[in-house]
């Protein structure tokens, strides 16, 4: 062994620039695949970061009706089926050890219309916000305006609605009882030019095509901005609850309690623009119960004096679940839990409610890995044919050596030496210098708007991360590529027999 | 005893549509000892014998025993086992390896035989011994291309002779030597002949070799033509028996 290693440690240095090309090839392949092993785990914890954590959280409950799982950006704006019972839903995640919380939200298309008849298209998200701060409480950036508090009416509009907006419909957008803020405004637009039309509230219309909905007026309260993927998540407004029933027309928990705080509502029936837009107010409340039956959205807590929003519709629930949950057992078991309790609702994982997210991402990722795997094509190719080459340049000494009576297993053994120095020498620097790059790249701080890179970096900021698990990982890739390298010109070494080499005299 | 036993060898290689019928059958035994030449004109053969007897190559047909032991039938582990504990080999050029100095050269068999049971002090000690043998031992630790030819085939001398093997073999060793350097070549390999007792087969064109030669195998067109020479000579008058000759 140490004259196997004496005499591959001498051959290195004595075929220093090949020795220097296939160093160099190995150097580089780990690095490569050390960054990329490290952009996907940045990209895998910054999905989970800012999707689970900041929008979905790791399971999303929807009806038991609902045949798409693909719920949050629905193909043209398609609605979403309410869940029927919530209470029972309720009660089965909350009887759930593994679930950390939850919030019940209502999600659907409205349609934001103006006098001219112009309109624009905006998702929205009915919340209880309050809850929805505890549940996502780092997701968003207050920019204009305030917050909403649980029981307010109103809607928080994005920056990127804003803009739209502007554009489609050329008025912008101010929260109520703010003023107008240049800056933001140069910042965001992009005409610059002209009179502002300034907005304080919104005209809504649900955007169903299966229920009729109804026109309402909501203030905004507030202009805000998704701290992360906010390409994706700036479609959607968040807005309270029951403004979004009513628009929806699902039954709201005011009608349950038959208490209508007449200054927070300005409700008018569909076709009534006219009043909409002329300020006029016209107090009526009119439940008209298309397609959901009211004692199963009500349960039987009819009369009550307390707004009790739970008892109204919701068509999506997001659950978090505690630390160390599995979230594909999760959701086979609150499945089973949500069948033997007759709850109409059913468990599906983060990744299939935002279908084109994750699939994009998965793109992303297979893009990654298949890039560094054909880093790694490439360098076993250039490796192969070198020390293929190597191994027909030294078939005289080889076969000598075989001549003398070295056997098989010593040619093996001294190519294999040989090709492993090496490999450890540069391969480990490669890995070390993939490690460098990794925590470089984190520390400068690269940021970007372009929603494919988002996805790439799971967010807006490049966060490439490497768990000990990734680096070992990388030691045994190392190892692989290695050994099919070497594979095929060990072969050709271990063929040269001393005939070869007295032929070559 | 006969150290080499060979039994109507042929040798044929494919070349393209023909074949090259370079052994026509052979039939030769070697004693224990000799120091044999074998001569001819070139494309006789003689590399081939040589290459089959140095288990180098395996004839197209018939029986070779190298000290007693049947080569034809082993497989690759068998005969490399034959070369490194029988054969020593002096090719004519790139006998040594070139990351290894002088001594490690020499001590590169000893140390291939795990089973031989040296100790690296005692490989070391046998491998000092046999460089000062063939004059060598103030060059123990230069490389190989910072000598002469001549110089290059006294290590591989030593290399061959360092395993105390049966049999040397020595393919036109002086093929690459002005002819002084040969002559000394030469008169080295007949001394450790005499002295070491070992068995010395080689080819080469060189008449002045006779001389030394105990045998002379004379080839052409792969057969034996004639087995003659004055060592020769003197031994079958003393042991009576004349070695095979070459069937026509
Ligand atoms: N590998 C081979 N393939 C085809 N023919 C071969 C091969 N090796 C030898 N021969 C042929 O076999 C014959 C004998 O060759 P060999 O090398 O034994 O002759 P030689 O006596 O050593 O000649 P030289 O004195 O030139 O070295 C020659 O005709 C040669 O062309
Ligand atoms: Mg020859």
């Amino acid at each position: 062994m140490a004259l196997i290693l004496k005499i591959a440690w001498r051959n290195i240095q004595r075929h220093r620039g090949k020795s220097l090309v296939v160093g160099i090839i190995i150097f580089l392949g780990a690095m490569t695949m050390t960054i990329g092993n490290g952009v996907i785990a940045g990209m895998d914890r910054g999905l989970k970061e800012n999707v689970i954590d900041r929008f979905t959280g790791d399971v999303v409950i929807i009806s038991a009706k609902q045949d798409q799982d693909n719920v949050i950006f629905t193909p043209m704006g398609r609605d979403i089926e309410v869940i029927p019972g919530y209470e029972k839903v309720k009660k089965v995640l909350e009887g759930k050890k593994f679930i950390d919380r939850f919030l019940p939200v209502a999600k659907g298309l409205t349609i934001i219309l103006n006098e001219n008849g112009d309109m624009s298209y905006a998702l929205a998200l009915g919340v209880r916000f309050d809850e929805y701060r505890k549940m996502f409480s780092d997701s968003t950036d207050l920019v204009e305006g305030t917050l909403l508090k649980n029981d307010d009416r109103g809607i928080l509009v994005s920056t990127g609605n804003r803009k739209r907006f502007f554009e489609e419909q050329n008025f912008w957008v101010i929260p109520e009882g703010f003023s107008f803020n240049e800056k933001n405004f140069m910042k965001e637009s992009s005409k610059k030019s002209g009179v502002i039309d300034k907005r304080t509230s919104l005209v809504l219309m649900g955007g169903s095509n299966e229920n009729s909905t109804m026109d309402i007026r909501v203030d905004v309260k507030g202009v805000m901005k998704f701290k992360h993927l906010d390409d994706f998540w700036n479609h959607f407004n968040i807005m309270d609850i029951e403004s979004f029933r009513e628009v929806y027309q699902y039954v709201t928990a005011s009608d349950t309690a038959a208490v209508i705080p007449k200054e927070k509502k300005r409700i008018l029936e569909k076709d009534n623009l006219d009043d909409l837009f002329g300020g006029e107010v016209l107090e009526k409340v009119e439940t008209r119960k298309q397609g959901y039956d009211v004692s199963t959205l009500m349960g039987k807590k009819v009369v009550q004096k307390k707004l009790d929003v739970d008892s109204g519709a919701y068509n999506l629930i997001f659950v978090k679940l505690g630390k160390g949950a599995d979230a594909e057992e999760s959701v086979l078991e609150l499945n089973a839990a949500f069948k033997s309790s007759g709850a109409e609702a059913r468990a599906i994982i983060w990744r299939d409610a935002v279908g084109q997210i994750a699939d994009l991402s998965a793109i992303m990722r297979g893009a990654t890995r298949g890039f560094v795997f054909l880093i790694f094509i490439v360098a076993i190719i250039i490796i192969m044919n070198t020390l293929s080459m190597a191994a027909l340049e030294r078939v005289s000494e080889i076969g000598m050596m075989r001549a003398v009576g070295a056997h098989k297993s010593f040619i093996s053994g001294m190519f294999l030496s040989e090709m492993t120095v090496i490999s450890i020498i540069f391969g480990c620097a490669g890995i070390i210098a993939g490690i460098v790059s990794v925590y470089i790249l984190n520390a400068i701080n690269i940021t970007t708007e372009n929603r494919i890179l988002e996805l790439l970096f799971g967010g807006s900021v490049f966060r490439p991360v490497l768990g000990i698990f990734d680096i070992l990982k990388g030691f045994a890739y190392l190892a692989l590529v290695t050994l099919i390298a070497t594979a095929y010109p060990l072969r050709v070494a271990r063929r040269i027999t001393p005939l070869d080499a007295i032929m070559r005299d | 005893m006969n150290i080499i036993e060979m039994k109507s060898i042929k040798k044929d290689y494919p070349l393209g549509e023909t074949v090259v019928h370079a052994l026509r059958g052979i039939d030769l035994d070697v004693e224990e000892g000799g120091f044999i030449s074998i001569i001819g004109p070139s494309g006789s053969g003689k590399t081939t014998l040589l290459n089959i007897i140095g288990c180098i190559d395996i004839p197209s047909a018939g029986s070779v025993k190298i000290g007693g032991e049947e080569i034809t039938s082993l497989d690759d582990r068998r005969l490399t086992n034959i070369r490194l504990f029988k054969v020593g080999f002096i090719f004519q050029t790139f006998n040594l390896i070139p990351v290894l100095n002088l001594l490690e050269n020499v001590e590169f068999p000893l140390l291939l035989m795990k089973e031989g049971g040296l100790t690296k002090g005692e490989i070391r000690k046998r491998a000092q011994k046999c460089i000062e043998e063939v004059g060598l031992g103030s060059f123990m630790d230069h490389r190989p291309a910072e000598l002469s030819g001549g110089q290059r085939q006294r290590v591989a001398i030593a290399r061959a002779l360092v395993t105390k093997p049966q049999i040397v073999l020595a393919d036109e060793p002086t093929a690459n030597l002005d002819s002084e350097t040969g002559a000394t070549i030469l008169s080295l390999m007949k001394h450790l002949n005499e002295t070491e007792k070992t068995t010395f087969v080689f080819s080469t064109h060189d008449s002045d070799v006779l001389k030394y030669a105990s045998q002379v195998i004379k080839i052409r067109d792969g057969h034996i033509i004639d087995i003659d020479g004055p060592g020769a000579a003197k031994k079958m008058k003393k042991k009576a028996g004349p070695a095979k000759r070459g069937t026509r």
